[in-house]
């Protein structure tokens, strides 16, 4: 079974090396096998099945057929927390995006001591999400750092509510999520730099290009890929976004930070919630993943074409 | 995967460059650089100076308040004795150690099986995890908590950590790990007379250390950061990990600044210590791989 694949040839040439028991794959494979199935393909299977039912989280459940996506099509709150995570992800994806790739191409240096700069830009990624949000809390409160330097430098005469106002509030946590997101942006930006020859470069130069004229028609072209990758990984975290809003304003105030997943979260945690309803939200949220990637990749292939 | 080496280049070009770096484009690059590290620096430097002041002192008032005028440990052997800060990093150190070795143990088994034996089923079972791999945790969130409340595993420690035991970026890392050594090493290791367990322990292992680190310190890094499942899981505060626990504390008692911000730094130390040692093996590592996808 196992030499299946192979020319007798060549199994006559390699003496018994991957003969192995029936049994062998499976001591290898199956531990993860049990996991998967268990913590992976299961609830994956059960989403759909319980999207069709009105089963709470504590048990139970009929099948009801479409209803709890006709109640979805027609849930306000719920249209809300979408309109407001796409909201999230234009304007936070745009500004990572750009602002990685220049701080990329700022540090993509020799300069004695940039390596240094490197890894402390490239520190934020490593810390807990939460306990950054934590930290913000304080610096964006009234008398918070922020509020602090703008007073002191006498650009706002009284402290900005920044997560208090329903205006602020959403913008306030995209600055939390920019502020996060760069990190592992300009680091993958950065390792795509490295990789872009110097040759085109050279031969621009020559040519009396200048800097700004090299970088923009030499090397970004060059590291478009890249690019439109950390576009579709931020754009899909985004569409995720959870902690900055739980930890920071809980939603509030008045629903102006709820976003997909607190709203599911809020629907299909606690106990004797609405796991049904929860499960079309969540298949909602996998819809929305997959058409982020999917437009993304096709943006790619358009442009590579 | 290949190894992109942030910063190191090939000699001549290197050496090129930094002659051609004028004064004027340094200077400029310089002043750029360290206005981009005042900004991610900033907010954690003022929760230092937060976390030292003493509790006469006003957090506010610019710029004055920025350097603490009495500093003070006080604020870390508080919420060292006052809040449960040193039960939470227990339950986040058990938390990561657990998911480590299995993240470490599992990924292995599996990527070696993936990458050498020949099974049946092999491309279906590969086909399944390239799927999931684009999954995010959020969508079976409810399902996954039921199934782990079925088994009994609501609010405790191995319920955080088996649904996320191992990652599927692991086994895809360790099964380009295992595909990278040569047939011919494991022919000359049977020809020698070693059985597959030896071969696997003294031929195999060896040769994908590399992969192994980078596997550790990602599960780590991953396993204190995580923040959604544990809170959704365990329902005792003092069950929680130190992220969560944090969160909850600051949220809960409106605590005393001072000491939020102590606690917060010491949950940040680790990650930043691994991150410091390590970076050079495993970063460089994660970026490349990102990019061969």
């Amino acid at each position: 079974m196992l030499l299946r694949d192979r020319s007798p040839a060549k199994t006559a040439a390699r003496p018994a090396l991957r003969r192995h028991r029936w049994y062998v794959p499976l001591v290898f494979v199956g531990p993860v096998l049990i996991l998967q199935g268990t913590f992976l393909f299961t609830p994956l299977v059960n989403t759909f099945v319980l999207s069709f039912t009105d089963a709470s989280t504590v048990g139970g459940g009929q099948f009801v057929g479409l209803d709890n996506f006709a109640t979805l099509a027609g849930d306000a709150g719920f249209w809300a927390a979408v309109g407001r995570t796409f909201l999230y992800m234009l304007c936070t994806v745009p500004v990572i995006v750009t602002l990685s790739t220049s701080l990329a191409i700022l540090v993509n240096t020799s300069l004695r001591g940039s390596a240094v700069i490197r890894s402390l830009l490239f520190s934020p990624m490593v810390m807990p999400l939460a306990t950054v949000a934590v930290m913000f809390q304080f610096v964006l409160r009234s008398d918070g750092l922020v509020n602090q330097v703008l007073g002191g430098l006498h650009v706002i005469s009284r402290p900005l509510p920044f997560l208090s106002s329903s205006n602020l509030a959403l913008v306030s946590l995209m600055l939390v999520t920019v502020w996060k997101g760069c990190a592992l942006a300009t680091l993958i930006s950065l390792a795509a730099l490295q990789n872009v020859s110097g040759e085109l470069d050279e031969a621009a130069r020559i040519d009396g290009a200048g800097w700004l004229r090299r970088t923009w028609s030499v090397t970004l072209p060059q590291i478009r890929g890249t690019t439109v990758l950390v576009g579709v990984l931020t754009s899909i975290s985004v569409l995720r976004i959870f902690t900055e809003p739980y930890v920071m304003t809980g939603g509030g105030p008045g629903g102006s930070t709820e976003t997909i997943v607190l709203y599911l979260f809020e629907q299909g945690v606690s106990p004797g919630t609405q796991a049904g309803y929860a499960s079309a939200i969540s298949l909602a949220l996998f819809v929305f993943v997959l058409a982020a990637a999917a437009v993304t990749w096709i943006v790619t292939r358009g442009r590579r074409a | 995967m290949t190894v992109i080496r942030t910063g190191r280049r090939s000699g001549p070009n290197r050496r090129e460059e930094r002659e051609r770096v004028s004064r004027g484009e340094a200077v400029l690059r310089w002043v750029l650089m360290l206005i981009a590290v005042a900004v991610v620096l900033g907010p954690l430097l003022w929760q230092v100076t937060t976390a030292l002041k003493g509790p006469g002192e006003s957090t506010a008032g610019f710029p004055g308040s920025l350097v603490p005028s009495e500093p003070t440990l006080d604020n870390f052997v508080t919420a060292f004795t006052q809040i449960p800060l040193a039960r939470y990093l227990l339950n986040s150190g058990g938390i990561a150690a657990l998911g480590v070795v299995t993240n470490l143990l599992l990924a292995t088994l599996t990527g070696y099986a993936l990458a050498r034996i020949p099974f049946r089923g092999r491309n279906v079972y590969l086909a399944a995890l390239l799927a999931t791999a684009a999954l995010p945790f959020e969508v079976i969130l409810v399902s996954t908590l039921l199934v782990t409340r079925n088994l009994g595993l609501q609010d405790t420690l191995v319920g955080v950590v088996l649904p996320q035991a191992v990652s599927i970026t692991s086994i895809f890392v360790m099964r380009q790990a295992f595909r990278g050594i040569p047939d011919e090493l494991e022919e000359a290791a049977t020809i020698d007379g070693a059985g597959p367990v030896r071969t696997f322990l003294r031929i195999m292992l060896p040769n994908v250390k590399g992969s192994l680190a980078v596997i550790t310190v990602l599960g780590f890094l991953d396993s204190w950061d995580h923040f959604i499942w544990p809170l959704v899981i365990l329902s005792s505060p003092e069950k929680y990990p130190v992220n969560v626990g944090v969160q909850y504390l600051s949220g809960a008692f409106s605590a005393d600044q001072r000491v939020i911000s102590a606690a917060a730094l010491v949950v940040i130390v680790p990650p930043l210590l691994v991150y410091m040692l390590m970076q050079r093996h495993v970063f460089s590592g994660l970026a490349g791989g990102a990019l061969k996808g």
